[in-house]
């Protein structure tokens, strides 16, 4: 298609890399295609695990959105206002992180023609449907939220400037956005882990922390991600212009932040032994001792919290951006693989319904069209992130808007850089 | 602009007030809230003795033809149980019709829902597979269907021939206590539990008479004389789920005549 377009084709590391995601995009799109024909038997899931990769995706990518609602409660309510180029690349994040999230549920649903009907009929009483309900209500918040950013798309500020202008004055309701975001994700954050947490049938799951766990390592993992692309893309293009001055002060943040998360997931798995409950047990035994033990012990715990947790509050490591960096990446694929711990584990022991009976296990490997497909959403939200940076100016520091505080704002005129 | 007019702190007061009605409104018209367990006239429940139970899975082929159901789903497995005085124990496991049940309490679109008599009904149709239901079903009552069941039904016709429509590809799917049977028992003057045109195919099914279904709410009705006399224990019943199907314990002596 480039060929066709390009009378001379250049390959660049952009066109390149353009190249691998549009590969990875249209093998999943076959394979997402497959299953809707197909339907879901062939995937990998059972009765018995009826939420697979997917779900560790939508789970993942909805607390890797996170650092949206929390930069942006932070600079606009918290008066943090310096912190807003950040918030703006949260935002952006956000935004990939939840279409990603509503992808994986699409293909995961068994009807997904049917999506529509947790807007229609209301059972108030149903986790999922909170989660299914904010999940709509923020998603339409962020877009709003990106409004400013998507108004700097160069074809829009030529050709449709009067749209463009009104897309940017979006950003006078920032504040306003900001509440609407924050309790919209204290909801939905914090219900996605009551989601497991109510459910009494497993008791490796049945727990009110759950909760506050996939909130806290919301706040953590979200922060991360939006710091590490920050600094990825600044690293690989000169459209994207940072202060690391303001990434540095927001990863000792979450050096410290790191702190409290791991003592709250280090004091949770422990009090897990308090007391012998049939199947909690055995579930913390698949994660310290089974076929988790190097997820929850080295990818979660050493490598997704302590090592960056020091990394982030030693000051020498942090100053050094290649040691930031590998920091923030870690918390980010550690908070993943809490996601995916928690998510399978629980499926994984089974507990008798006969009074009396052993606790068996099963297992589960996700199937190739899963992966294909998972590996297709995760391509669509790094080529979004970098067709962000690269025309929307997603990372760029100093762009810094300031009319939110004043009313007037002029009609932008079109930029040129 | 007179937008700008409005501060933070109205802006507050108006979401919240504006939350509260919604909420409120809400609140008046579904009383009938997932949360609250069904009391009608007649509450359906199903009573079976472990003590006659021989394992023959008479019952898991009667429910696949009546319900034409997937020979590779069971809506009701029979389970080993261990051994009384040399014996083989089963339990039987159809859906438990819980009066608090979790997979009502966690579907976020009520396509599971509780009938007035207790049954806890899937509605097919509504349904979007979210697969909540299954997670949180302590009983493994509940079947995906991974695929859409085409072809013959192996158990039709020597076991039944099918009373409802399968259901299709992307819901999950589940006992019903025969609600067809029911309903239509009672339309023409029947008594569910007593005349077998309105039972369940299990219970009509068991050769052994290991199987009762009844009206708790009558005293007189086999089910309740049966947990009147005998000793009884429910599934998983630490979790407050408050299943209607009861199990009468295996006794030796039972057993040997």
């Amino acid at each position: 298609m480039l060929k066709n377009l390009r009378s001379k084709l250049v390959l660049t590391p952009w066109l390149i890399w353009l190249g691998i995601m549009g590969l990875a995009l249209l093998t999943g799109l076959a394979a997402g295609l497959l299953v809707f024909w197909k339907g879901l038997v062939i995937t990998n899931l059972t009765d018995l695990v009826p939420w697979g990769l997917w779900i560790t995706i939508d789970l993942s990518s909805i607390a890797l959105g996170a650092g949206a609602f929390s930069l942006c409660a932070g600079v606009y309510l918290f008066g943090l206002k310096r912190y807003q180029p950040i918030a703006r690349t949260a935002t952006f994040v956000g935004l990939i992180g939840y279409t990603m999230a509503t992808l994986a549920l699409i293909l995961d649903i068994g009807k997904p023609e049917r999506f529509w009907h947790s807007m229609i009929y209301w059972n108030t009483h149903s986790l999922l449907w909170e989660v299914t309900m904010c999940v709509i209500l923020y998603l339409t918040v962020l877009l709003f939220e990106s409004m400013p950013i998507l108004a700097n798309l160069e074809w829009l500020r030529k050709r449709l400037p009067k749209i463009a202008a009104l897309m940017e004055r979006v950003h006078h309701y920032a504040p306003f956005l900001a509440i609407l975001g924050l309790g919209l994700s204290s909801l939905h954050q914090s219900s996605l882990g009551a989601t497991y947490g109510v459910i009494k049938a497993r008791p490796f799951w049945f727990k009110p922390e759950m909760s506050v766990l996939f909130m806290f390592s919301a706040i953590v993992g979200g922060i991360s991600l939006t710091l590490f692309v920050t600094m990825l893309s600044s690293r690989l293009t000169n459209k994207a212009k940072v202060n690391d001055v303001l990434i540095e002060r927001v990863a000792h943040f979450v050096g410290y932040l790191l702190i409290g998360y791991f003592y709250f997931r280090a004091w949770d798995a422990l009090a897990t032994t308090y007391t012998y409950d049939p199947g909690r047990s055995e579930g913390l035994r698949f994660l310290t001792k089974g076929p988790f033990a190097f997820n929850f012990w080295i990818v979660e715990m050493l490598f997704g919290m302590i090592l960056p947790m020091i990394l982030l509050l030693y000051k020498p490591a942090r100053t050094n951006h290649f040691w930031r960096m590998v920091a923030l990446l870690l918390v980010a694929v550690g908070v993943v693989a809490f996601r995916w711990d928690t998510n399978i584990t629980g499926q994984l022991v089974l507990m008798p319904y006969v009074s009396g009976a052993a606790i068996t296990y099963t297992s589960y490997r996700p199937s190739l069209v899963e992966i294909l497909t998972g590996t297709a959403i995760i391509a669509y939200g790094l080529t979004a992130f970098s067709l962000g940076v690269k025309y929307l100016r997603v990372v760029d520091h100093t762009l810094v808007e300031t009319e939110y505080e004043t009313v007037k704002v002029q009609a932008a005129e079109p930029v040129t850089i | 602009m007179t937008e700008q007019n409005i501060n933070r702190r109205d802006f507050i007061k108006l979401t919240a007030v504006g939350l509260a009605v919604a909420a409120g409104t809400r609140a008046v018209t579904q009383t009938r809230a997932s949360g609250d367990a069904p009391h009608g006239e007649r509450q359906w429940a199903m009573v079976i003795d472990q003590s006659k139970c021989t394992g023959c899975n008479y019952c898991t082929l009667a429910c696949q033809a009546h319900n034409d159901v997937n020979p590779d789903i069971q809506w009701n497995k029979v389970v080993e149980d261990g051994t009384v005085s040399g014996h083989q124990i089963y339990v039987p496991r159809p859906c438990m019709h819980c009066a608090k049940a979790p997979c009502v309490e966690v579907c976020p679109v009520k396509a599971s829902y509780y009938r007035e008599d207790g049954i806890v009904m899937m509605d097919y149709d509504r349904c979007i597979g979210c697969r909540y239901c299954q997670i949180a079903c302590p009983y493994d009552a509940r079947s995906f269907n991974w695929e859409a069941f085409t072809g013959d039904n192996p158990a039709v016709p020597e076991w039944g021939t099918p009373e409802v429509d399968r259901r299709p590809r992307g819901v999950p799917e589940k006992c019903s206590f025969c609600y067809q049977r029911v309903d239509r028992g009672l339309s023409l003057g029947l008594t569910p539990g007593v005349d077998a045109d309105a039972t369940p195919a299990c219970v009509v099914a068991c050769p052994t008479g290991a199987r009762m279904f009844g009206d708790l709410n009558d005293p007189e009705s086999s089910v309740s004389k049966a947990l009147h006399e005998n000793p009884s224990y429910r599934l998983r019943e630490n979790l407050g789920t408050g299943p209607r199907v009861y199990y009468l314990p295996a006794i030796a002596e039972k057993m040997e005549a």
